[in-house]
């Protein structure tokens, strides 16, 4: 098993800052979702990460630890995540994305 | 060379992959997209094989979403780890043989100009700092001498850091490497006074810990490239492989290094001042104001 990155919708969605998906150097891999908070009745949407474009990397965590101090992101191993997002269910539109979350552990 | 490159063929769209119809259907081919929307659009750089929490791929990953104009844009490269992600993106890759990269960017911008006239197709070198300043490096400078107008980006990781880390032109004086145990002993090269000396008309230092400042310094390269002259940009790209930091310290050592020794420098020249301004509106060099004179106590 291994690490990935996982945001919290709740402290995101608080805040919005989008800053982590501007420092992932992997390319769509953080996305932002404008209905995933919202849905939640938060006040905005909340960034996710397609989990098998997701190196490991926990740039991600340093940036949302201590320059947007919302500590919102964790790296947790990829079996202890319910459900995650894959780049085969995520859907682009006009201004976000949406994602089916779906079981990482297939089988 | 033209939006109808990524367009699907008639009867086809059905067979493509996910990630292409997405790219075609929803990237920023066609539409102006900046940094602050990623994570909103399909980014046209996919999947590659750098290593995890490279600043390169960040800078490159930035660069690439930066772009002005990406449907009419080739990228050029050549030996070194960056060439690993570029080409990854869907717009034209030229990869040529280590260090004439200049070379080929300088026949390649010249020959899209008799083809296609005044339209805007733009040429952007990416290469490392062995490839730029090292084995690249007359072929760099004749081009920046001749006043070839396009981009040259040097993404400098200071080390071959893809074949085990030996020194080069751009390391630290004192930088201990594991093909350099001794400690490199001479200077960095001084790249950014050679480029202002060569008469390049746009010259930046940045580093990718503001991606904000990456997505303009790329703009105004590239458009600056497209008529007056050579640009420059030297941008700090940690390896953290031969340097050893650890991946969620990466942008920790970049703001560390921008703050000792990588400041953000931009020199523009006056012509292409000129040129942004009154071709595509930049209001920052624009002569300021004259401050309002100090009132003078006891004058009404």
């Amino acid at each position: 098993m291994y690490l990935v990155a996982d945001i919290s919708v709740e402290i995101c969605a608080a805040k919005s800052c989008k800053l982590c998906t501007q420092y992932c150097p992997e390319a769509n891999t953080i996305l932002y979702s404008d209905e995933m908070g919202k849905d939640q009745g938060f006040k905005y949407g909340s960034a996710y990460v397609a989990v098998d474009r997701c190196k490991g990397c926990a740039q991600c965590v340093w940036v949302c630890d201590t320059m947007a101090k919302n500590n919102a992101i964790k790296m947790i191993m990829i079996d202890q995540l319910p459900k995650v997002a894959l780049t085969e269910n995520i859907t682009y539109g006009e201004k976000s994305t949406t994602a089916m979350l779906a079981s990482p552990v297939v089988g | 060379m033209s939006l109808d490159y990524v367009k699907f063929s008639n009867g086809f769209e059905k067979f493509m992959p996910k990630e292409y119809r997405d790219m075609v259907e929803h990237g920023p081919f066609g539409k102006k997209v900046s940094v602050s929307q990623v994570g909103s659009f399909k980014e046209i750089l996919e999947e590659h094989p750098m290593c995890a929490g490279c600043a390169m791929t960040l800078f490159i990953r930035l660069a690439i979403v930066a772009f002005p104009n990406p449907e009419d844009t080739i990228t050029v490269g050549t030996a070194g780890c960056g060439r690993l992600a570029i080409s990854q993106a869907a717009i034209p890759f030229v990869y040529g043989n280590y260090g004439d990269q200049n070379g080929v960017a300088s026949g390649l911008s010249r020959g899209l100009r008799l083809r296609f006239g005044d339209k805007p197709k733009d040429v952007v070198v990416m290469a490392g700092d062995g490839g730029t300043a090292d084995i690249g490096f007359q072929q760099v400078l004749h081009s920046w001498f001749r006043k070839e107008r396009f981009t040259t980006i040097m993404l400098d990781n200071e080390v071959y850091g893809n074949t085990g880390g030996q020194e080069s032109g751009m390391t630290n004086r004192g930088a201990v490497l594991k093909m350099a145990p001794l400690g490199k002993k001479f200077e960095k090269m001084d790249m950014v006074q050679m480029a202002k000396v060569a008469g390049c008309a746009y010259v930046a230092t940045v580093v990718p810990n503001n991606p904000r400042r990456v997505e303009s310094v790329i703009k105004k390269a590239v458009l600056i490239a497209r008529e007056v002259g050579s640009s420059y940009i030297q941008a700090y790209t940690s390896c953290n492989i031969e340097y050893a930091i650890p991946t969620d310290k990466v942008m920790e050592d970049a703001k560390e290094v921008e703050n000792d020794r990588y400041q953000f420098t931009e020199y523009v020249s006056e012509e292409a001042k000129q040129y942004l301004t009154e071709r595509y509106g930049y209001k920052e060099f624009l002569a300021k104001p004259a401050a309002p004179a100090a009132a003078i106590p006891g004058k009404v």
